[in-house]
């Protein structure tokens, strides 16, 4: 089966500041997929570069077969997009943001929306920018398990949230991802949420990627450790 | 799909767009007003000779406020499309890139223009009151290039907000500027009648840099 997301020969600078060179990387269907790395190794570089918000120097991307910068409407429907800090349109409430995205996604799932948004405890008409981090979370994990998409990408999803809403995020995405056979490519800083979340780690460095093997299979090399100290074993402490 | 981006973009803009509304409203009422005032007091005979003899269409002081409509209204719609980077949410939607941009240009050129129109008909149902069909004409025609200089300020002030560096920004102000500039440069009843679908060709070229605006945010560039 081909690849959801495949990248090759992937070298981005930013002026005279490399970001990567040579980066190749596939996620294949089904798979949940972390790509871990410190500050500034590019790892929001690499989803804007998959959801066709940057140019990058050379190299190509491709997801479900198209290439990044030319995604079709159809696929677009596909693809399930959680922009760092949950970005959303804050100027919408609940109801209105989700009578407008369920009109562009002919598999939404309303059920899934707001099963999500019954604990939230706000009222239907208060606006997602009078929010709380952790609520405004929530609502962007509602929009995306409902629009029943088949690729899932995170940006830094965990940005800002306090523990008991990571483990919210985490625990929904996992059991979604699987029940549904869905693949997911995510970002994030705070590593221990990855442990129980993913399969398969993509580790960068400054300028390349250091690893990219299977979750258990990495944990299995280094015995007695987490992930993050993995992690931090790969790529030094500072 | 059609429908629900116009809903978003109502939701953006419903408040300043009736606010508009209300300052247009009020100005176009309080310079009639005047008029009337003057028509009570002196006769609609001050009105003919005024505009038959001086340089003067009596409703000067209505003339910024469809260019400041379309600067609010643009503002209203794009900048929180730009705060955070919320386009990128606008762009991956699916539905076609192209055709989103156009849509939400055209919301904003139709509500502009629907203000523009509910102005000019009240000032020429006013006047015709007062004034010969053929003076109504002359003032209207003199403030098509206000409501020009509305469409201006939208489509140029959306290619601002949409683009993502501050110096292309400065670059485009400063042509809009000098656009808005030579809009207003002539006080002279009809002045601009020559050369006006020029001009009106000139300032729908300015829809462009809205693509152009969008092609630069996706390719990444930033300040």
């Amino acid at each position: 089966m081909e690849p959801v997301i495949t990248c090759e020969h992937l070298t981005h600078w930013f002026g005279a500041r490399k970001i990567y060179e040579d980066l190749n990387f596939q996620v294949q269907s089904g798979h949940i997929v972390g790509l871990l790395g410190k500050n500034g190794t590019g790892k929001t570089t690499t989803i804007n570069i998959l959801m066709g918000y940057l140019k990058p120097t050379s190299g190509s991307c491709r997801i479900f077969g198209e290439e990044v910068q030319r995604i079709s409407p159809s696929t677009r429907e596909r693809i399930a997009l959680l922009l760092e800090g949950h970005v959303q349109y804050s100027y919408m409430s609940i109801d209105q943001i989700e009578k407008f995205y369920s009109a562009f996604y002919p598999k939404w799932n309303r059920d899934a929306y707001y099963g999500l948004m019954e604990k939230l405890k706000v009222a239907p008409g208060q606006k997602i920018s009078r929010m709380s981090n952790g609520q405004r979370s929530q609502v962007a994990l509602g929009l995306i398990l409902a629009q029943n998409a088949d690729l899932l990408v995170l940006d830094d999803f965990s940005l800002g949230l306090d523990p008991g809403y990571r483990r919210l995020f985490c625990e929904y995405l996992r059991d979604y991802a699987k029940a549904e056979g869905k693949t997911v490519f995510l970002t994030s800083h705070i590593i221990q949420d990855l442990e129980k979340l993913v399969d398969e780690v993509i580790v960068m460095d400054y300028g390349s990627i250091l690893v990219q093997e299977d979750a258990a299979s990495l944990m299995a090399r280094y015995p007695g450790l987490t992930l993050e100290d993995i992690f931090i074993e790969l790529t030094g402490k500072y | 799909m059609n429908k629900m981006i116009l809903y978003k973009e109502w939701l953006k803009t419903r408040w300043p767009l009736l606010g508009m509304a209300a300052v247009m409203v009020a100005f176009t009422f309080y310079s009639l007003l005047n008029l009337a005032k003057v028509v009570e007091f002196r006769g609609a005979d001050i009105l003919w000779s005024t505009l038959v003899f001086k340089e003067t269409v009596l409703i000067e002081q209505l003339k910024y406020l469809p260019a400041l409509a379309g600067a609010v209204l643009s503002v209203a719609q794009f900048l929180p499309e730009m705060t955070r980077k919320r386009l990128k949410l606008t762009l991956h939607l699916p539905y076609p890139q192209g055709k989103m941009i156009a849509l939400m240009a055209l919301y904003g050129m139709a509500a502009v223009t629907l203000l523009s129109l509910l102005q000019a008909l009240v000032i020429g149902i006013v006047l015709g009151r007062w004034i010969v069909s053929e003076l109504v004409v002359r003032v209207l025609v003199t403030a098509a290039v206000w409501y020009l200089a509305g469409w201006a300020t939208y489509l140029w002030m959306a290619a601002i907000c949409l683009e993502p560096t501050w110096r292309m920004r400065i670059v485009l102000l400063l042509i809009l500027a000098g656009l808005v500039w030579l809009l207003f440069l002539s006080g002279i009843p009809e002045a601009y009648n020559d050369f006006l679908p020029w001009l009106v060709l000139y300032v729908l070229c300015g829809a462009v840099l809205l693509y152009h605006g969008v092609a630069r945010f996706k390719e990444g560039l930033q300040d």
